[in-house]
């Protein structure tokens, strides 16, 4: 046992080096195709992680009636929080209100026509962060209930095209990482069974000779791994080398948006060795299977 | 003496009487009306009988196409025939399990015409590979290779890549690499056929004295002079059937 293992990795790392331009040639087919995979699988994130900062903007605002006591404002904004919808609440007073707007108009460059009234025109509001905004109407329609409550902004139609959206982005970017996935799986494939058919007078001699399958089979596995293996560190390595530059460039970009995306850096790694080693091995495997006794 | 000339109700009757007796071994190679057709339709082979005693050395003559190499393929089992039974050394082919199926391999050496040879490998490294794939300790596969390539008289190029080699030492490093395993049977398909007559002549002596060490040879030629001189058992083939089965025989008919 020990000796067939010894034996199949010592012809694997054999193989490898006796066809180097072969083996180079799948390797290098495999970093192409792992770092297109790669680069598809951390675009869907951002995109992922882009729609859904696009969703957290969905808010819930019902205006309070300027007749309203504090304590009233105090019980609704607690029977708001306790709703599980409900991600956070937050009550802006009619002064508060006053402020932010003069701010905005200050930020826009335009002058400040409220000096003019003598009287704060705007109402103070309580405005709700919601977990899912598919659950809008729901929130929408308590709020709407509430005596205190003198109108809730109507924004169902325009967060249902915000949702029909985000949920085609979704599912196109799912089916493009799909499609590509199995591209590269077909390509890397078929190099391996290149490399594999380049052998195959030496597998037919080992046939002959009485080779048993899995002396033929699991040398050219190993090989697959390697090739996979070798492959996957070369791309992560320029993956590596690439994120630093690219991310600023994207922040640069992208700063409005402060996206939160997580442990990308480590599922992408994950996503590159197990594509790699696994494609390695069930392409060698499938490759060599033809050769084998019928 | 001659074999009775297509006589399948006497071999067949010699067959199902030594069922047993070929099983202990006597008999290396029992063909038992095999018929193979290949799944384009093509009839390669119909009612073969062939029994081949340990230590026999047949020739196998007929025109291309007569079934030669369709007979040698079902001997490793490269291919299964559709009817019939074929027997090596005690083991139906077709009963065997597929796992089962590189030990038959190993008791049995082949050789081409074109020697099948690795060329990135020494010659040393060509015999020795059919002993590491077949997992053989390494401490054992120096003296086997060594003392095979002595029986050949290769061991001065031993070093040497197939490429440096003439096509005579290529065909010996062949038929080394077929000893290797301690086979019972060689099977040579036209071994002498990219080689000059001398060399060729060296070739079947080389094949001769292998025989004499207890190996059987069936081997396909078209060399007739070659075949006619040595005064061999002769198996002929045609269109797939035997047409003659001789001792000491000729390459044609002679009667």
């Amino acid at each position: 046992m020990i000796t067939f293992v010894l034996f199949s990795i010592r012809r694997a790392w054999q193989g490898f080096w006796r066809n180097a331009l072969m083996s180079l040639a799948a390797t290098a087919t495999m970093v192409l195709m792992l770092t297109l995979l790669a680069g598809f699988f951390v675009l869907q994130n951002v995109l992922l992680a882009s729609l859904s900062f696009v969703e957290q903007k969905v808010e819930v605002v019902a205006y309070v009636q300027n007749t309203a006591t504090q304590d009233q404002v105090d019980a609704l904004v607690a029977k708001v929080q306790a709703m599980p919808q409900v991600a956070s609440v937050q009550f802006v007073s009619r002064d508060q209100a006053l402020a932010d707007f003069r701010a905005q108009l200050a930020a826009q460059g335009r002058s400040d026509l409220t000096a003019a009234l003598g009287a704060n025109p705007l109402y103070a509001s309580v405005n709700v962060e919601l977990k899912d905004p598919a659950q809008l109407d729901t929130v929408a329609t308590a709020l709407h209930n509430e005596p205190i409550v003198r109108s809730v902004i109507n924004i169902q139609a325009l967060v249902d095209r915000v949702l029909t959206f985000t949920g085609i982005v979704r599912t196109a970017g799912a089916v493009i990482l799909a499609v590509v996935g199995l591209i590269v799986l077909f390509i890397i494939v078929n190099t391996i069974r290149l490399a594999v058919v380049a052998r195959a007078e030496e597998i037919e001699i080992m046939r002959l000779v009485g080779a048993s399958d899995a002396f033929i089979r699991w040398p050219f596995v190993f090989e697959g791994a390697l090739v996979g293996l070798f492959g996957a560190l070369i791309t992560l390595g320029l993956l590596l080398a690439a994120a630093d530059p690219v991310s600023r460039a994207v922040v640069g970009f992208f700063n409005i948006l402060p996206i939160e995306l997580g442990p990308v850096g480590r599922d992408t790694a994950l996503l590159v060795f197990g594509t790699g080693l696994g494609v390695g091995v069930v392409g060698a495997w499938v490759s060599v299977r033809t050769y084998l006794i019928r | 003496m001659t074999h009775p000339e297509t006589a399948s109700s006497s071999l067949f009757s010699r067959l199902t009487g030594r069922a047993h007796v070929s099983r202990s071994s006597r008999d290396v190679v029992v063909l038992h009306d095999v018929t193979k057709r290949y799944p384009n339709g093509r009839l390669a082979l119909r009612d073969v009988d062939l029994v081949v005693p340990e230590g026999d050395f047949v020739f196998l003559v007929g025109p291309s196409g007569a079934g030669k190499s369709t007979l040698m393929r079902l001997l490793i089992r490269d291919e299964l025939a559709t009817q019939g039974h074929v027997v090596v050394d005690g083991d139906d082919l077709a009963q065997l399990r597929r796992r089962a199926v590189p030990k038959v391999r190993r008791k049995i050496g082949i050789v081409f015409q074109d020697f099948k040879l690795l060329p990135r490998k020494t010659v040393w490294e060509n015999v020795a590979f059919a002993l590491e794939v077949t997992g053989t300790p390494r401490a054992r596969i120096k003296p086997s290779v060594d003392r095979v390539l002595a029986l050949v008289g290769l061991t001065a190029q031993a070093k040497q890549t197939p490429t440096q080699l003439s096509g005579g030492e290529q065909q010996r490093t062949a038929i080394a690499r077929a000893l290797v395993h301690d086979p019972r049977i060689i099977i040579a398909d036209e071994p002498t056929g990219n080689l000059d007559p001398v060399i060729s002549w060296e070739i079947i002596q080389l094949l001769l004295r292998i025989n004499e060490l207890g190996v059987t040879i069936l081997m396909a030629t078209h060399q007739a002079e070659v075949v006619t001189a040595l005064r061999k058992r002769v198996v002929a083939l045609e269109e797939g059937r035997i047409i003659r089965d001789e001792l000491s025989a000729a390459y044609h008919r002679e009667d």
